[in-house]
């Protein structure tokens, strides 16, 4: 990240003004091709130019490389690898008994100063060694002085400094470095990094190459076709010497030159498919095609999404399962409860039970939770197979596994073990949050003529119940093929709405009684830090609390007992007893089919 | 206060004395045809007006106003004279005020004094935006939009009218109320007032309509549209809009089954419009924060290109949305040029869709790297921000941006600016000279880093061995050469056997030994350097040595035998024989001395 920031930085500096996006797409790419410069600058050290020739054209096809290093993945072991590999290097030009008239230049001096932390784990020992085997030289000297004595004053620094003040120096210091050489502090700048990612990547380099599809990225695959044309000249000189010994005729060069470049070049277009489609084929936007070959966009994703972020409460806390955590927060930019990098298992479980329950209780939680509204994703329009029924028994499962008292993946199943969303299907599903939210309305909808209303494409099943009544959710959004639907979850009401008939009074009197309104005053007094300015539904809402702290006060005992149970524990009591408070207000609570 | 009251009393007073002056000035609105077209979400309100001057003088300027409920949404005013035959030029305005009056005020000038007695007809127009008042101000997804519009039934002026109409143009044949003076008459969409007789000038009388209207009320509330002047030949212009539904506010559930099924269901939300680009745009994207947005459609016509732009969902009253389109322009289109002088001639807001509003509206135009004297003219006025500084690839020292910002924008304001500026033509050569510069700097650091050497220790074995490499390099070459000199003198040699011009022969040899001598002796000075380098090259190249006096030998050899074939000492066969013989030697020997210089 610092590196990306950096590049950026000094990209803009110099006026060239990429967008930082950009910069973090491009960065492993461009890093992995300096890394098998750096393979093939090692290896040549190593062994000769031929091998190191070959050292590269490894590490451009290494699956478990190319996977780290494809276009869009912005993570550490990109740039780490090719940080370990550059320090090697340098560390072996350093080298003694390295025949080569490695020089202490300005390379290994910068190497030295910023590179500190790392090679400080591996490049000691190494020294140690070479002591032991009696091969110290001046140089060897000379290199770990400068890098000790640079080790040794930062580590004063950092004694003498408070945290923040040592960290600004560091950072001081290395964009000094900057200005010297830009390449090596790209590298420097990373190994802070490095030190944490040191042990990860040389895990990948000691195992083997893990078995996946033989596909590099173009870029990769460029810079090994750079490496080949690099080693046509290196060919040229060898093979002047070679002339006379083996003699191939220079038709058979040429063709086998021809021909390693073709194959490079067909690598290269195979590369760019298999990158189109296995690593970065855009999963947000579905594409169907008509029979005339016309291609039909469905971008419901982003359009629920764009809809979410325009036209909500910026502070809006968004319910949805967690795989589309990520895609809310960054399209939609709004908070979520879970996304795809929970790892509180019981905060997943919390959304499964809420999805999982019938909706009152869901509605406990949902308010429990702050939430303002759930999306969920579903398929059944067109046919559409990841939808969130069918990722529904993961979430009972996983609801069951911290709430097993409440939920039970075996009634989310018929009697025969088979989970049916038609008339067919366990009436606990067909009346869970999820199916409603799922079939809110959708039975009244005909596809086509051929299938009756309300049937769905995914599961290819009528649903079971048609006649879905939300009561505290709201409709708030369907996208256009209905793949996205997002609710609205209600604040409490006031009073109840009453289900059974208004009961009448005799109008004459309710004219005599509204005299009366004064004396019903005291009783509110009582509650000293009530102010009269409350409107009539609060003190109904209130006469109705006391009302039930008399009447019923068995009842809600009970009921705390249940809930104590029932609740996650990340909810404080005190914001327990408050809800609880308002729910007193409740006076049918209202029966569910169970 | 006390103290000023008396002043400000006095001060009205003499208000009151000058207000009747006004009117004074003789002026009368003899008729007035007011069209009051309430069919979009603007109120377009025209009026065709005869005016006469009663009073003794001529007059120059007359007055338009605007009532006060009106006034501050007034977003166009504009007014011409009506020819008979066609209608001509648009007349000047100036806002001033009337003390004592509410209202704005503009006053036109005339083009023509209007002679006592005289009479002039000109039409007014004038937009307002924001006055249809949605009521009910919320409504669910079923139901449909009702406006109310608050207007004048006369027509406001500081003159005295003689006969005025009213004409209500309404955007559908439902009107739920509306106010009955003098007995109006619906038909449709409708409504007809007056005519009134000798109405009193500034006469108020409150004008209130409530009725259907289902049309877009669409507002743009804030856009920001960037020019980005290039003197390579392209205009990138493009504009970040923010769009509100402003119609009644969306109420309860939006349900998609209903939206789908019943055509009705929604019937004032938006689901598309067109937006009219210029006629050469290209390249043109729409795209917001999540990237391209794939629901728009493009379409090319003769005359211009249109854009259907479909928001990601379809707006409903209080929802907004964002987006972002752009294309490209051939500057020659718009960019007139006169030797360093520049002018650029483009619309400083361009159509978004058919009845715009525009609340806010930024427009940066961004002049090229090295822009002076910059100088704009507006169509009207514009309220400018300091300039600004722009970096993009390349730039040093920045590109000059203009910015300015206005309010309340209808459709009557897609005019063109003007922006004049110098321009040097040699700073286009900058950009590219920066490129040739900072590769020159890069090359030439390369090559300072290869060819110095920065060790901070020497190592003498390997400085040793470049030594020695270069002087096997130049040994390589002298060695060539010297072979190059056998071969010019086998030329030498065939040309003498066809001419038989001896001098040539002698000549020819002599420069041989001449050059031959001094490549060998330096062949021999930089054997001995190699030898004092400690080299075992030094013996190599001693047997080189050794060959090429056997070369030379057979080569002056050949050289004799031509002598001799020429006097004829020799027949033809036998030179034939021996020449054969000494070429074969020579290739031998020479290959020998191919394979040693090979192995040094």
């Amino acid at each position: 990240m610092v590196t990306a920031g950096l590049i950026h930085y000094v990209l803009n500096l110099l006026h060239i003004t990429v967008h930082i996006r950009d910069v973090c797409v491009f960065l492993a790419p461009v890093f992995s091709g300096l890394t098998s410069i750096s393979t093939f600058l090692l290896t040549r050290e190593l062994w000769n130019q031929g091998a190191g020739l070959l050292a590269a054209c490894f590490i451009a096809i290494v699956p478990g490389y190319i996977s780290r290093s494809v276009a869009g993945s912005f993570d550490n072991e990109g740039i780490a690898i090719f940080a370990l590999q550059f320090t090697y290097y340098l560390w072996v030009c350093l080298k003694p008994s390295s025949s080569h008239s490695a020089s202490l230049s300005v390379r290994s001096a910068v190497s030295a100063w910023g590179g500190y932390v790392f090679i400080i784990n591996l490049i000691p020992l190494h020294v140690f060694v070479l002591l032991l085997m009696q091969r110290f030289s001046r140089r060897v000297y000379i290199g770990v002085f400068v890098l000790l004595q640079v080790y040794a004053f930062l580590q004063y620094l950092k004694d003498r400094l408070t945290r923040q003040e040592f960290q600004t120096l560091f950072f001081l210091g290395v964009s000094l470095a900057a200005g010297v050489v830009f390449l090596s502090v790209i590298y420097l700048t990373y190994t802070a990094m490095l030190r944490s990612t040191f042990q990860s990547s040389l895990r990948y380099q000691s195992t083997s190459p893990p078995p996946g599809c033989p596909s590099s990225l173009i870029f990769t695959s460029s810079t090994s076709m750079m490496n080949v044309s690099l080693a046509g000249k290196v060919r040229k000189h060898v093979s002047e010497q070679e002339k006379a010994e083996e003699g191939l005729g220079p038709n058979i060069k040429s063709i086998v030159t021809m021909l390693m470049l073709m194959l490079l070049m067909m690598f290269a277009v195979h590369c760019t498919w298999v990158t189109s489609n296995a690593y970065s084929s855009p999963s947000v936007v579905l594409a169907s095609y008509n029979h005339d070959g016309s291609r039909n966009i469905l971008d419901d994703f982003r359009e629920a999404y764009y809809w979410l972020r325009q036209n909500t409460d910026e502070h809006a806390r968004v319910m949805s399962w967690w795989d589309y955590g990520y895609q809310i927060a960054g399209m939609a930019n709004r908070t979520t409860l879970v996304d795809n990098n929970t790892w509180n298992n019981s905060h997943i479980a919390l959304v499964g039970k809420a999805m999982s329950s019938n909706e009152t209780a869901a509605y406990e939680i949902m308010r429990s939770l702050d939430v303002d509204y759930v999306l969920i994703i579903f398929g059944g329009v067109i046919g559409y197979s990841g939808d969130d029924i069918n990722k529904f028994l993961w979430m009972v499962r996983i609801a069951e596994g911290e709430h097993p008292r409440d939920i039970r993946e075996s009634d989310y199943f018929t009697p025969q073990g088979e989970f049916r969303v038609d008339k067919a299907g366990s009436p606990t599903l067909l009346n869970c949050l999820m199916y409603k939210m799922s079939y809110y309305r959708f039975g009244e909808m005909q596809l086509d003529f051929r299938t009756p209303p309300g049937f769905d494409r995914t599961r290819n099943a009528e649903i079971g119940n048609k006649d879905i009544k939300l009561k505290h959710l709201e409709e708030a959004f369907t996208s256009e093929h209905w793949l996205v639907r997002i609710y609205k979850v209600k604040k409490l009401e006031n009073r109840d709405r009453v289900e059974h008939k208004l009961r009448s009074t005799d109008t004459n009197r309710q004219k005599y009684t509204s005299k009366k309104v004064p004396t019903s005053i005291p009783a509110h007094r009582c509650f000293g830090h009530f102010s009269q300015t409350y409107t009539q539904n609060h003190t109904f809402l209130l006469e109705r609390v006391i009302f039930f702290c008399l009447q019923t006060r068995q009842t809600v005992d009970r009921r705390e007992e249940n809930e104590s149970d029932t609740h996650s524990s990340t909810i404080s009591s005190s914001k327990k007893k408050e809800e609880k408070k308002e729910r007193k207000g409740e006076k049918n609570p209202p029966i569910e089919i169970e | 206060m006390t103290q000023t009251s008396p002043m400000f009393t006095a001060y009205l007073l003499l208000l009151a004395a000058l207000g009747p002056q006004v009117s004074a000035d003789g002026l009368v609105n003899e008729d007035v045809k007011r069209t009051v077209d309430l069919s979009t979400h603007l109120a377009k309100i025209t009026a065709e007006i005869v005016l006469s001057n009663q009073g003794n003088s001529a007059v120059h300027s007359f007055i338009l106003a605007v009532e006060e409920g009106l006034a501050p949404h007034l977003a166009y005013i504009g007014a011409s004279v009506k020819g008979d035959e066609e209608e001509d030029g648009t007349l000047e305005l100036q806002q001033t005020t009337i003390q004592g009056q509410s209202g704005e005020f503009y006053k036109v000038q005339l083009p023509s004094s209007l002679a006592a007695g005289a009479q002039l007809k000109t039409k007014v127009e004038m937009t307002f935006s924001h006055v249809l008042k949605p009521f009910p101000t919320h409504i669910t997804q079923a139901e449909r939009q009702l406006v109310i519009f608050q207007g004048d039934h006369y027509f406001y002026s500081p003159y005295p009218t003689r006969t005025q109409t009213t004409r209500v143009r309404l955007a559908s044949k439902t009107a739920e109320s509306y106010t009955k003076l003098g007995n109006p008459s619906k038909t449709d969409e409708i409504i007809e007032y007056g005519p009134f007789r000798d109405i009193a000038p500034f006469s108020k009388d409150t004008m209130k309509i409530h009725y259907e209207n289902n049309t877009p009320f669409l507002t743009i509330s804030s856009i920001t549209r960037t020019i980005e002047v290039s003197h390579w030949g392209n205009i990138a212009v493009e504009e970040t809009i923010d769009l509100r539904h402003t119609g009644a506010v969306l109420k309860g559930p939006f349900s998609r089954y209903d939206y789908q099924r019943q055509s009705d269901s929604g019937i004032s939300s938006i689901k598309s419009f067109k937006t009219i680009l210029p006629a050469s745009a290209q390249d043109v994207y729409y795209r917001d924060e999540i990237g391209n947005i794939s629901t728009s459609h493009l379409q090319v016509l003769d005359d211009s290109v249109e854009v259907e732009v479909r928001p990601r969902f379809p707006l409903f009253g209080g929802w907004k949305t964002h987006y972002i389109i752009g294309y490209n322009l051939p500057s020659y289109e718009y960019l007139y040029m006169l030797g360093d002088q520049y002018a650029l001639k483009m619309r400083l807001v361009d159509h978004v869709y058919d009845d715009q509003v525009i609340d806010e509206m930024t427009v940066k135009i961004i002049l090229p790297e090295g822009a002076r004297n910059i100088h704009v003219d507006t169509p009207y006025k514009i309220s400018r921000m300091p300039n600004q500084l722009h970096y993009t690839y390349l730039d040093t020292f920045g590109r000059p941006v203009l910015v300015a910002t206005k309010n309340n924008l209808v459709e009557q304001h897609i005019q063109d600016f003007v922006v004049h500026y110098n321009f040097n033509k040699i700073l286009m050569l900058q950009e590219p000279l920066l490129v040739v510069g900072a590769f020159y700097i890069l090359f030439f650091t390369v090559i300072i880093y290869v060819r110095l050497d920065f060790a901070i220790t020497k190592d003498p074995a390997a400085e040793v061995r470049m030594k020695v490499a270069s002087i096997t390099e130049q040994v390589l070459t002298l060695v060539n050469k010297r072979l190059g000199l056998y071969r010019h003198m086998d030329e030498v040699v065939n040309r003498y056997k066809q001419s038989r011009d001896t001098g040539a022969l002698n000549s020819g040899r002599k420069t041989l030994e001449a050059d031959h001598r001094t490549l060998t002796n330096e062949i021999s000075s930089l054997q001995a350097r190699l030898k004092a380098e400690g080299s075992d090259l030094a013996d190599k190249v001693g047997e080189v040595q050794k060959l090429d006096g056997q070369v030379k030998e057979l080569v002056c050899r050949s050289c004799q035998e031509a002598e001799r074939l020429v006097a004829g000492k020799v027949k033809k066969e036998a030179y034939i024989e021996s020449e054969k013989n000494l070429t074969s030697k020579r290739q031998e020997l020479v290959g020998r001395i191919d394979s040693l210089l090979d192995a040094l």
